[in-house]
């Protein structure tokens, strides 16, 4: 920023208003100009007023997406756990206060799902608050980190596959609505793959993912860990036919121990050649 | 259904109210996308990564503050702005500058917003607008200039910019009207 930037005083910070409504202060003016609206009324109805106007110059532009965006983008829904911790903590700071709301999320209009009693209801806590979170639980605080850049890297793998160019989505849902789903990349042999509807196996057996090939034994690609977490799986051979998962005892097995009870066709996503 | 209405269950996790407003909404932002980061590729990319966003986040949006589509195509710009610039970021800078000194891309950049306006009553509160302000507002919105980098290109002192953008808001909001 310059110096004259810097010396200038508050009154001036009304100046940007009308910038800020159309994104165009750089990101140091931005998270200023952003901590001034916090604190002024007036400003910020200004600047929801002003990000109005602005909008009004998105809607002449609208135009069809490629169709193959929409499956994508679906798969990915599928694939993707809502409000996680690492993502919002990410995304959160780079969004304007007029946009997102210095209020934490509304209460949800449905029970926070099983899978992630931690993460659901403290989706905008701050690190203070999460260290907060984890000493009434009787979490170590290095183990919630843990858990935190687990999914942090896992929302990493899942954006790289999407964003590949050859990112194709399949699935395949059962007469009782159970559903197996992956998003998958050839060229970069990566997929994104996700179980609905299983359950946990009993007796603290787990869901193993195996890769089928012609030919070949099938390849483990890992265990589900919990419930619908989607998995990554990596290093794919183009050779692939198919992913099929059965029940392993705990830990896993090398070589599966049981029928598939569920399998899912790889062709329709490049794979097979 | 209304955008409103779809963001606040899809907040509660229902992937048919989803898809309902993918269909509603993924337009307007592809379009919108493309329109700033005019690379096709990357406008895919980009927008993906939105409309993935909306469905994470979907229990952020606050009805009190607007409505869903300002939201979500506040949002998109945002996105759309940060990739364009990483990309203009990367490019020679002293390629940039020569470029920049030899002509402040008046007509040109007035030219390319017109022909890419689908609807006529944008244009026409547009073309009701000073030259500067149209620039001002145009510079920044579609092509995603900074306030700075406006002020450059257009030769003209910071101060007149901010003021041009701010006017040029307002001319428009009293051209639309109660157009919603």
């Amino acid at each position: 920023m310059s110096l004259p930037a810097r010396l200038l005083g508050r009154g001036d910070l009304h100046s940007l208003a009308a910038p800020y409504a159309l994104d165009a202060l750089e990101p140091a003016e931005r998270v200023r100009f952003e901590k001034h609206l916090k604190n002024c009324d007036r400003c910020a109805a200004e600047v929801r007023a002003l990000s109005e106007d602005a909008v009004r110059l998105a809607w002449s532009t609208a135009a069809p997406p490629p169709a193959a965006m929409r499956d994508r983008v679906l798969a990915a829904v599928r694939a993707t756990p809502q409000e996680s911790g690492p993502v919002v903590r990410e995304h959160a700071p780079q969004l304007p206060p007029h946009v997102w709301g210095t209020q934490p999320p509304p209460a949800r209009s449905r029970a926070p799902r099983e899978r992630r009693p931690f993460f659901v209801p403290f989706a905008t806590a701050t690190a203070a608050a999460a260290l907060v979170v984890a000493s009434l639980f009787a979490v170590q605080a290095n183990q919630t980190q843990d858990k935190l850049d687990a999914e942090r890297a896992q929302a990493r793998e899942i954006a790289h596959v999407l964003a590949a160019p050859d990112a194709r989505a399949t699935t395949y849902k059962d007469t009782q609505g159970r559903s197996m789903g992956a998003i998958a990349s050839a060229s970069e042999g990566q997929a994104i793959v996700t179980l609905s509807g299983y359950g946990a196996p009993a007796g603290g057996r787990v869901h193993q993912l195996w890769l089928m090939r012609p030919n070949a034994q099938p390849r483990s690609l890992g265990l589900f860990q919990r419930g619908d977490t989607p998995l990554v799986a990596t290093d794919l051979s183009k050779s692939a036919t198919s992913l099929a998962v059965t029940v392993e005892p705990a830990g896993g097995s090398r070589q599966p121990t049981s029928q598939p009870i569920v399998q899912l066709a790889l062709k329709s996503v490049g794979f097979g050649e | 259904m209304e955008a409103d209405e779809l963001l606040v269950l899809v907040a509660g996790g229902d992937q048919k109210a989803f898809e309902e407003l993918y269909g509603l909404v993924s337009g307007p932002v592809f379009g919108l996308v493309r329109r700033v980061v005019r690379d096709p590729a990357q406008s895919e990319e980009v927008a993906q990564e939105v409309l993935l966003e909306l469905w994470r986040s979907a229990a952020r949006f606050d009805p009190g503050r607007g409505s869903a589509l300002s939201w979500i195509l506040t949002l998109a710009h945002r996105r759309a702005v940060d990739r364009v610039r990483s990309a203009r970021a990367a490019v020679d800078r002293e390629q940039r500058e020569a470029r920049r000194a030899h002509h402040p891309a008046f007509d040109q950049v007035t030219e390319e917003v017109e022909a890419g306006l689908e609807r006529e009553w944008v244009r026409r509160c547009l073309d009701r607008l000073t030259a500067l302000q149209r620039q001002s507002v145009t510079l920044a919105y579609y092509d995603g200039y900074t306030y700075r980098e406006v002020a450059e290109r257009l030769s003209l002192p910071l101060g007149t910019v901010k003021t041009r953008m701010r006017d040029g808001l307002t001319q428009l909001r009293k051209c639309l009207g109660g157009v919603a």
